[in-house]
């Protein structure tokens, strides 16, 4: 078709259809004119606006009924002519507009007239929709006059009533749309800004309209979920348009305090107008109230998401706008917005935290004092109902009901301090808290476990101090208590440090059912006070202060700290907690003379069950959390307070309950961290000074020695040599404590002894004892060498040497010297050395075999101790103590003769236990003092021991499997395992060797139990070192496997009494020996030399 | 009275240094100063050490060292804790400059002195000082004026007197402007009053059989104590007449006693025993208090802190041992 450009051609064009139309109003004319407009541009239709609307408009007006289907087509032209016109006369659009309006209206007179049909009414929504874009600006403010109210209010109404009862959703939603354009909201862009002044006008005309609209609107909201999301979408969206635009507070803050006068003649429009005074706002807000809350409740519960989105659009834009006038409804906006915070979809999630954001962001409710109010009064309902919904809700319950008050507390922000001031409010608050956060105690493992003894040294880089896992009475989930913790933090961020601190540091110490609880918040508190981890919308006002946070912490921790709070019954052990228990009452009760005297509380409580010592064990656990809390949150500020929080925390790392000792390393590497140590290795080092001075002050006190030592010992574990300088007076300092309390405390001390001795030997000990090794096995090697010599140059002088040697030696033997001056000259290069080891003892000894020596010194005394334990300890710390002090043999030798006596009666008659031990101590003690020893061994020991093993062989050759694990088992081992090695120590004499050959003997027996024949073959086998020849004689009297041809016919023929017997039990190993002896002094079968040996 | 004070177990030191590595002859508190201020402690020590500890972590800041290795046996500041006078056994009395973390010896004055007597130091008005010291020849006390070290007179005992090397030193004035009084312990166990600008003994008192270790003098009493190598505390007062008198004497368990220190605040005093003990008495009544026992040494010095709040103040002892014990003791009253 052609287009016409011009207005001319368009007229000539137009004409004709709009004549026809004029004459005969059909569809088929109306359709005609539309089929010509459509060739029509624009610019030219523009010109003939009004003449082509003319015959439309004349055929609307036309009385009488009219065909349904000619007045839409009708309407839909004149809609197709706006779209493409401008509408520029204020009475053509006034008249346009009631023209519009009256299609939809029902015919007056017949009520009871068929329904217009649904399309009609699209039709004219839709044009209306057109008319209203097709207006200039100027010209549609026309419409916003007073004098146009009635005809305004009759299009509301005419559109409210389509959206309301309409059941089409299409109708439903242009309505809503129209209507929305119709209060100069539209969506679109096209239409200018109206100033301040069209705004409040416009304010003016829609109050009327506004009960109208906002009930049905509300009504809409609130109705079956059938009719789809959208119309209730559209329908929330105008809500708050309407009520944002009439309830605004810009515009309610100019209204004069009287109404306006109109001019007369608009007296009666006057009537229908509303003066947004006070009085019409309060009673206004009070009905927006219900109808908000009726809103919310409906739609925040809506299954589709956008229709929570809108819900959340709507108290953002109700917050913008009207937050003075509509502050009493916010209590449930708040709540819905609050609440859709954890929405499950995630575009209303973010929607919601944006909006939440924003209202932070602009400090909505910071300057706004009201809406505070509104806040905190929620607050306080919340925290009331709290307990109770805790008690009674499911763990998603639980979850939206502690959002909703995070969400609130955020909100506050700065303003939380409002409602922290006010007692009643702090106290809901906190009960709730307290109470929610109730612990699970019942578990018995956390009773149970137990730490494995011995502790390691504390790894490098221990797991992080992440928290323990703890259960809650009264829920499980984790976001739960995540949600709490929030809450806590925000509530630390914001509020008051010093106040909520006094708060629940007032709980901490009102009950002990609270502790825990109190305790978990505080270290939340101050987290969130340092601004770790804690999810805020605004930032604070006032920045951090390090000093009170540092105040705060230090309060803190010395409540923790506090003996009543940190030193609790977490174990009924037999071995320790008793008599500390007791003791640590009587610790207390001196104490309270000086601190507080709630502590003597304690020893009236009733014995403890599982379930306190659970109890006891996780406030322990919290309140090393805190400690952890505490550094991060201090960094290296931490470090000055080490000097009283180091050592407790390390005491923990050493208790025996398996969570406080975990919890404490967790502890321990977050102070490295904070404090930017390496490791925990490095903390202690570094602050070994604090700590020594805490062990030694603790030594002072009977009651405390017990943690004490066990601090030293971990920290002895955990430290090297460079400590030993600040130790040495702690050390003296146990030694001295020793002194005075051998009776209660000795196994206590022992312990500490024996991980000093310990990490002596570690630190210092290992170069001697290798050196020793050294020296031996060079004894060995030149012993070998010389047989070696002795084997290949065996020649017929060097046994007439032998000889020779031999009877000159007898000969000294009966006395009979000869030549004194060529022994003098033999000794004389053998007396150089002794002086200059004489020196070497008056060179001052090194501190740490000092140390060893004042050690070994109490060793003496307690080695005759009543308790079995004891002793053993004692044995084993005098092994150590041995072995320290190898390189000072000055100093050692008159130890060793002190420790005689008592050595030889744990080896002669006591517990095999101990004899086992000390047989230990006795080989070691050989390693150095073989001369000192042979003599007092062979004449206090030896027998004893030979005799003991001599009256057991009999009941291990009888005994079965089972006997390998009897004690007297053990015994006999650790005997014949020693003795061979402590003969050749010793370089004892020929006879004591025959006793220990003759015991051990009979454990060559094929009868004995496997191992002890080992063992014997091991004395046998140290006895050929020492003297190869009688050993070779005395187990070839026992079985000989072969005959000896004397080499020369002068010497008597070889007869042994092992030779040619019959096989019995000893005979396997004794073969066994003696090819080893063969292998040991050379290939071939013995020569004449073994035969004239003495025997 | 009694049985409270064995209701009250005494007290444990409230923390303990360590590390000076050499028996502690000498201490002193710098703890006035305003809040950012750290607490000082100066301890001097045997092996010639100073150490500046800080009191609240309870390290050392400093060590100085100014005399040659040789013990130090006594340090005072001079008006705040920048600037210090120490006196070694290497016969200096050195000044130091310790403001900004400077550690320099800005002067010193060569005493020629043999024995331990402690110097005394006396604040005449601001920025000058008046220092007694034990000079060379054996009975002489020397007053010089700091820091421009003239001379101000020797007090010379008569010819004949036999006092003896002296032993301790107090230099006190009545108040701010009047006349500068030097009290002096002898080794003949006397205790002398000198006036110091006509260089004249007042009074002679002969309080001891032994040296007299140690004195310390309460100005507005007018009431003194000193004790010697005896098992005696010895308590004596000035008259109006300017005559030195025994008020009374307290008999001690064990004998030796190394120093005495009356509280600024004139309540307790503390004295240092060889018996490795340090014991509290009430200056008023010479009432025994405690007996503080955690040294394993003789101890050589006491020392009461300068806190401006009483509620902080403190009490330290060097000892043999090597060790500084501080205590937080009779704070309140």
């Amino acid at each position: 078709m052609a287009v016409f450009d011009t207005p001319q051609a368009a007229f000539g064009a137009l004409r004709p259809v709009c004549v026809q139309l004029t004459r005969a109003q059909t569809v088929e004319n109306v359709r005609q004119l539309q089929a010509h407009l459509a060739g029509v541009s624009g610019a030219a239709l523009q010109e003939l606006q009004e003449y082509v609307l003319f015959p439309l408009r004349f055929a609307l007006r036309v009385p009488g009924p009219k065909q349904e289907r000619l007045v839409q087509s009708l309407v839909q032209c004149i809609s197709s002519v706006l779209a493409a016109t401008c509408v520029k006369k204020q009475e053509l659009l006034q008249e346009l507009f009631s023209e519009l309006c009256t299609c939809l209206a029902p015919p007056p007179s017949s009520v009871k007239a068929a329904p217009l049909s649904e399309e009609l009414k699209l039709a004219v929504i839709q044009a209306l929709h057109t008319l209203m874009h097709s207006a200039y600006g100027d010209v549609i403010l026309s419409l916003y006059r007073p004098s146009s109210l009635p005809l305004l209010g009759f299009a509301v109404s005419l559109l409210l009533t389509l959206a309301e009862q309409e059941k089409a959703k299409q109708i439903k939603i242009s309505a809503l749309e129209c209507l929305q354009v119709l209060v100069l909201q539209c969506d679109c862009q096209e239409h200018r800004q109206l100033d301040e002044d069209e705004e409040q006008q416009c304010g003016d005309l829609f109050a009327s309209f506004l009960p109208g609209i906002s009930i049905t609107l509300s009504r809409v909201i609130a109705g079956d979920i059938k009719q789809g999301h959208k119309p209730t979408v559209s329908a929330i969206r105008l809500f708050y348009l309407i009520v944002g635009l009439v309830m605004a507070d810009k515009q309610l803050a100019r209204i004069p305090k009287s109404k306006e006068k109109l001019p007369v003649e608009h007296s009666r429009i006057s009537e229908l107008m509303i003066h947004r005074g006070s009085d019409w706002t309060k009673s206004t807000a009070e009905k927006l109230s219900l109808l908000l809350h009726k809103v919310v409740e409906s739609s925040s519960v809506h299954p589709h998401w956008k229709v929570r989105l809108e819900l959340v659009e709507l108290v953002h834009h109700l917050l913008r706008n009207c937050s003075q006038s509509l502050v009493d409804s916010f209590s449930h906006l708040l709540k819905a917005v609050v609440g859709l915070v954890n929405d499950e979809n995630s575009e209303v999630q973010s929607r919601c935290n944006k909006v939440l954001q924003g209202i932070a962001e602009q400090r909505i409710v910071a300057q706004n004092r009201a809406l505070a109010d509104v806040l905190s009064e929620n607050l306080h309902s919340l925290a009331t109902a709290l307990p109770r919904l805790m008690n009674s809700q499911d763990d998603m319950g639980k979850v939206s009901t502690l959002s909703l008050l995070l969400g609130y507390l955020k909100l506050l922000g700065p303003k939380i301090n409002i409602v922290l001031n006010s007692v009643s409010h702090l106290q809901r608050l906190s009960k709730a808290l307290v109470q929610v956060l109730e612990l699970d105690v019942t578990d018995v493992k956390i009773v149970e476990a137990r730490r494995s003894e011995p502790p390691g040294p504390l790894q490098q880089g221990v797991q992080k101090g992440r928290c323990q896992k703890k259960y809650f009475r009264f829920f499980t989930e984790e976001k739960v208590f995540q949600l709490l913790q929030q809450v806590c933090r925000v509530l630390g961020y914001y509020g008051n440090l010093y106040l909520l601190v006094d708060h629940f540091m007032g709980l901490y110490s009102e009950s002990g059912l609270y502790r825990k609880q109190a305790a978990m918040i505080l270290n939340e508190l101050v987290m969130g006070a340092a601004g770790v981890g804690v999810d805020f919308l605004q930032e604070r006002e006032v920045p951090l202060n390090v000093d009170d946070l540092k105040g705060s912490i230090t309060s803190i921790l010395d409540e923790y700290m506090d003996q009543a709070n940190w030193y609790l019954v977490t174990s009924v052990d037999t071995e320790e907690s008793s008599p500390e228990q007791s003791e640590q009452h009587l610790g207390l009760a001196v104490r309270a003379g000086g601190a507080s005297s709630s502590i003597l509380l304690q020893s009236s409580e009733p014995p403890v069950t599982t379930r306190t010592m659970n109890s006891n064990i996780w406030q322990i656990c919290i309140q090393l959390e805190g400690v952890g809390c505490f550094a991060a949150v201090l960094g290296k500020e931490f470090r000055l307070l080490l000097l009283s929080a180091l050592y407790p925390v390390l005491e923990k790392a050493g208790d025996r309950t398996l969570l406080i000792s975990e919890t404490a390393l967790g502890t321990l590497a977050d102070i490295c961290e904070a404090c930017g140590y390496d490791s925990v290795q490095c903390l202690i080092n570094e602050n070994s000074d604090y700590l020594v001075n805490s062990i030694s002050l603790n030594l002072r006190q009977l009651a405390y020695q017990p943690r004490a030592s066990q601090v030293l010992d971990t920290m002895l574990r955990n430290s090297d040599a460079s400590l030993l300088p600040l130790i040495e007076d702690v050390i003296q300092d146990v030694l001295s404590a020793l002194d005075q309390s051998y009776n209660s405390q000795a196994s206590t001390f022992l312990r500490v002894l024996h991980s000093v001795m310990t990490a002596l030997v570690q630190w210092f000990g290992m170069p001697s004892a290798e050196e020793h090794q050294q020296r031996h096995s060079d004894k060995g090697q030149s012993r070998a060498r010389s047989q070696g010599q002795h084997k290949v140059t065996m020649t017929s002088q060097e046994v007439e040497q032998f000889f020779l040697d031999y009877v000159s030696q007898k000969r000294i033997a009966e006395g009979d010297l000869p030549d004194l001056e060529e022994e003098e000259a033999d000794e004389i290069p053998l007396a150089k050395p002794e002086p200059s080891s004489d020196t070497e003892g008056e060179a001052p000894m090194p501190s740490h075999a000092q140390l060893a020596r004042d050690v070994m010194e109490r060793c003496i005394h307690l080695l005759s101790d009543g308790s079995l334990r004891v002793r053993l300890k004692v044995l084993d710390v005098l092994e150590l103590c041995v072995t320290m002090l190898h390189p000072h043999g000055n100093h050692l030798l008159p130890m060793a003769h002190r420790v005689w006596p008592a050595l030889v009666t744990r080896l002669i008659s006591d517990d095999p236990l101990a004899v086992l031990r000390a047989f230990k101590v006795l080989c070691t003690l050989a390693q150095t003092c073989g001369d000192f020893l042979r003599q007092r061994f062979s004449k206090d020991v030896l027998s004893k021991l030979t005799s003991s093993l001599l009256s057991q062989a009999p009941a291990s050759a009888r005994a079965g499997p089972v006997y390998s694990h009897t004690l007297a088992f053990k015994l006999q081992l650790a005997l014949l395992q020693g003795l061979g090695s402590l003969c050749e120590r010793l370089d004892m004499g020929e006879s004591d060797l025959n006793k220990v050959a003759d015991a051990c003997l009979i454990y060559l027996s094929a009868k004995q139990p496997v191992k002890l024949q080992e063992a014997a073959q091991s004395v046998f086998l140290h006895l050929m070192h020492v003297d190869p020849d009688s050993t070779w004689l005395l187990l070839s009297e026992v079985c000989c496997p072969e005959g000896y041809e004397p080499p020369h016919p002068s010497l008597r023929p070889v007869k042994l009494s092992g030779m040619g017997r019959p096989r019995n039990e000893l005979t396997d190993n004794v073969l066994l020996l003696l090819q080893r002896l063969q292998q040991q002094e050379g290939t071939g079968p013995r020569t004449s030399t073994q035969e004239a040996s003495p025997s | 009275m009694l049985t409270v004070l064995m209701a009250l177990p005494p007290p444990d030191p409230q923390f303990v240094l360590r590390g000076t590595s050499a028996p502690v002859h000498t201490l002193h508190f710098s703890c006035g100063g305003p809040e950012p201020d750290i607490p000082l402690l100066f301890s001097g020590s045997e092996n010639g050490f100073i150490h500046v500890w800080n009191l609240k972590t309870h390290r050392v800041d400093t060590a100085l060292d100014g005399h040659g290795r040789k013990s130090v046996y006594c340090v005072e500041t001079m008006g705040g804790k920048d600037r210090l006078l120490s006196q070694g056994r290497d016969q200096r009395i050195c000044l130091w400059d310790l403001a900004e973390g400077r550690t320099s010896v800005t002067d010193s004055v060569f005493t020629e002195h043999m024995g331990f007597c402690r110097c005394s130091l006396l604040k005449v008005a601001q920025g000058r000082w008046l220092m007694a010291m034990a000079a060379r020849s054996l009975e002489e006390v020397q007053i010089l004026e700091l820091p421009s070290k003239t001379s101000v007179c020797t007090l010379k005992p008569e010819v004949g007197a036999k006092l003896g090397m002296p032993m301790c030193l107090k230099l006190w004035q009545l108040s701010c402007g009047s006349q500068p009084v030097l009290l002096a312990g002898y080794e003949d166990g006397s205790v002398v009053l000198w006036n110091v600008s006509m260089g004249k003994a007042l009074s002679q008192l002969s309080c001891h059989q032994e040296p007299v270790m140690s004195l310390d003098f309460d100005s507005e009493k007018a009431k003194g104590i000193s004790g010697s190598s005896e098992k005696v505390l010895s308590i004596w007062c000035l008259n109006e007449q300017q005559n030195l008198q025994v008020y009374k004497t307290h008999e001690l368990v064990n004998a030796g006693i190394s120093d005495i220190t009356i509280r600024p605040d004139k309540k307790i005093l503390a004295t240092a025993g060889w018996d490795h003990r340090i014991r509290i008495f009430s200056w008023k009544k010479l009432k025994p208090l405690a007996v503080l026992d955690y040294h394993t040494a003789t101890v050589h010095c006491v020392s009461f802190s300068d806190h401006s709040s009483p509620w902080d103040r403190l009490l330290a002892a060097g000892s043999k041992d090597q060790r500084i014990s501080v205590w937080s003791i009779y704070a309140q009253t």
